[in-house]
């Protein structure tokens, strides 16, 4: 009989897992050269795996059939009426309380995602932040030759190069109603810019900057756009501009879809706060993935960002003659994470909006 | 109203895990929808809850293998299987022509799909149904002692306390020896089907 405990000990051990890899050596030693003994065991591995398989779904279908049971007890027609129209009024009460509160938050933030306790565009309101000091020293330097804005931007976000030439893309809820945009690179320089079209669907814009002998830096833009949709546990990061200066942040890509299940959107897990709308959101490999669109306010860290499918389609669908040419050539493939930051640099910007 | 929702690949996750809280979300989301389509179609509500569990149990039973994966919605699939189901079932009776009815599939390329899953799950059904009918045939304790172990996911530690065994080693050998039994009376048996 001790030999009977020996062969199931093992075999359990091996089920489960837990086996330690000098030990998995050693068994499959055996099993490769002693066929009786692997014909047994592998039986009572067989035994085994059918006994959890079992257990697992006669536990499975306990619970369904408790399940079950509670569902059918809700509809109960026993309930006395006035208990019973109690509740449709409550609930109808709660509709129309619900209706009505959020009536009004849609009428007053015409925004385009209705559930706001879930979603937050990361656009960033500036109305009441004073400008960084740093800010203001650079815009004074840049007086002479550049353009400034009037007054401080209302909105910011982030963008980031499609062409070195000047078009880039940001989240179209970010320039959504705007005055006049500007866009301030990592030199804080100000650019004019205005919005070549826009898909309100997939939250993307694309912009371009006026001034046509812009370059956003001497080479041209050296990460490339995935085609295929990134797989779940990818670790990636993204640059963008809560405040005056560039800020790094990373994660990795927790779920397929987006908000509400939206198949044009990751959903991420990377901390990402107001004003990093329209960041570009890369992999390690210095794929370009997504741009961050909104987060979720109920999980902190959980971010909600559009896939880089959606901004090619989006692009293929553009008017011929905004002649856009994709970037082809990865350069950040073998650089070191700083590398590729310093270089990303030169191709993201703050996009600053002007409302009326 | 405060209970964590699930998005589709979670939700399969932990239900491949037997978590309560996905189940119900799935039967509050698709419940409904197959019982409407039931009742519509000659069945009762305790037909079509019959159907939907079934239903779950194909797609558990699906989750558990390791390279399990939904090429479709959860909804739609319980929906299809759900038809499948009862469509068997009718013909079972002898109320239906043995053909299915042409809108029996939502999309009829991937019908022999669904006919597979639910003949993969009665095929499970019916192994374990053999294998349970060798536990009734061990007699006690060992029938008790694995049930308590595999279905009830008791541990080695409470099994001990509850069969009166002065440790839990002891109740381990114990186990083994019902395991050894069992794989005679398992084996033997099927090989004696077999033939």
């Amino acid at each position: 009989m001790s030999t009977d405990s020996q062969i199931w000990s093992l075999a359990e051990a091996y089920v489960s897992g837990d086996m330690p890899v000098a030990e998995q050596a050693v068994l499959q030693n055996r099993l490769a050269t002693d066929p009786l003994f692997a014909a047994e065991f592998n039986e009572c591995l067989n035994m085994l795996r059918s006994l959890e398989g079992f257990g697992a779904y006669s536990r499975f279908q306990h619970m369904l059939q408790d399940v079950r049971s509670k569902q059918d007890t809700t509809p109960k027609r026993s309930i006395p009426l006035r208990d019973h129209y109690f509740r449709t009024a409550a609930i109808a009460a709660g509709i129309a309380l619900l209706t009505s509160f959020s009536t009004f938050w849609v009428l007053t933030h015409s925004d385009k995602k209705g559930n706001a306790s879930q979603y937050n565009v990361l656009s960033r309101k500036l109305a009441n932040i004073e400008r960084s000091q740093s800010q203001i020293i650079k815009d004074i330097r840049d007086k002479k030759d550049a353009p400034t804005p009037p007054a401080p931007a209302r909105y910011t976000g982030t963008g980031f190069a499609i062409t070195n030439d000047g078009y880039f893309i940001t989240n179209y809820h970010v320039t959504d109603g705007s005055d006049s945009i500007y866009i301030q690179n990592h030199e804080g320089r100000y650019f004019k810019a205005y919005v070549v079209d826009f898909d309100t669907k997939s939250d993307l814009a694309l912009l371009k900057v006026e001034k046509n002998s812009f370059r956003f830096s001497k080479t041209d833009v050296p990460y490339t756009f995935a085609t295929a949709k990134s797989a779940i546990g990818s670790r990636v990061y993204t640059l963008g501009f809560p405040d005056d200066d560039i800020v790094y942040s990373e994660g990795y890509i927790s779920g397929k879809n987006g908000f509400e299940g939206d198949s044009m959107q990751y959903r991420l897990e990377i901390p990402a706060a107001p004003g990093q709308s329209g960041g570009p959101v890369i992999d390690a490999n210095g794929n370009l993935v997504a741009v961050i669109a909104a987060n979720s306010p109920e999980n902190e860290g959980t971010t909600y960002a559009v896939s880089s499918r959606a901004i090619l389609q989006f692009i293929k669908k553009l008017n011929k003659d905004v002649g856009i040419r994709m970037p082809k050539t990865n350069k950040l493939g073998k650089l070191s994470r700083e590398e590729q930051i310093e270089k990303l640099q030169n191709y993201t910007c703050t996009v600053k909006v002007y409302k009326k | 109203m405060n209970k964590p929702l699930y998005t589709e690949q979670q939700l399969l996750v932990n239900l491949a895990l037997g978590d309560r809280a996905a189940t119900e979300q799935i039967y509050r989301q698709h419940g409904a929808t197959v019982t409407a389509w039931m009742v519509k179609n000659g069945g009762n509500e305790t037909d079509a809850a019959d159907i939907f569990q079934e239903a779950m149990v194909v797609l558990f039973g699906k989750s558990q293998n390791e390279d399990f994966r939904l090429t479709c919605k959860i909804g739609t699939y319980l929906f299809a299987v759900s038809k499948h189901l009862w469509y068997k079932k009718l013909q079972q009776q002898q109320k239906q022509p043995s053909q299915l009815p042409g809108n029996a599939g939502i999309d009829d390329g991937f019908d022999w799909a669904y006919e597979d899953d639910i003949k993969t799950h009665e095929e499970r059904e019916g192994h374990y149904e053999q294998l349970n009918a060798a536990l009734e045939q061990l007699g006690e304790p060992c029938s008790s002692l694995l049930k308590a172990y595999y279905h009830k996911d008791m541990s080695m530690q409470e099994i001990a306390a509850a069969f009166g065994y002065t440790n839990p080693d002891n109740a381990k050998t114990q186990k083994y020896k019902c395991l050894a039994r069992l794989r005679k009376l398992f084996y033997g048996t099927s090989a004696k089907m077999g033939n």
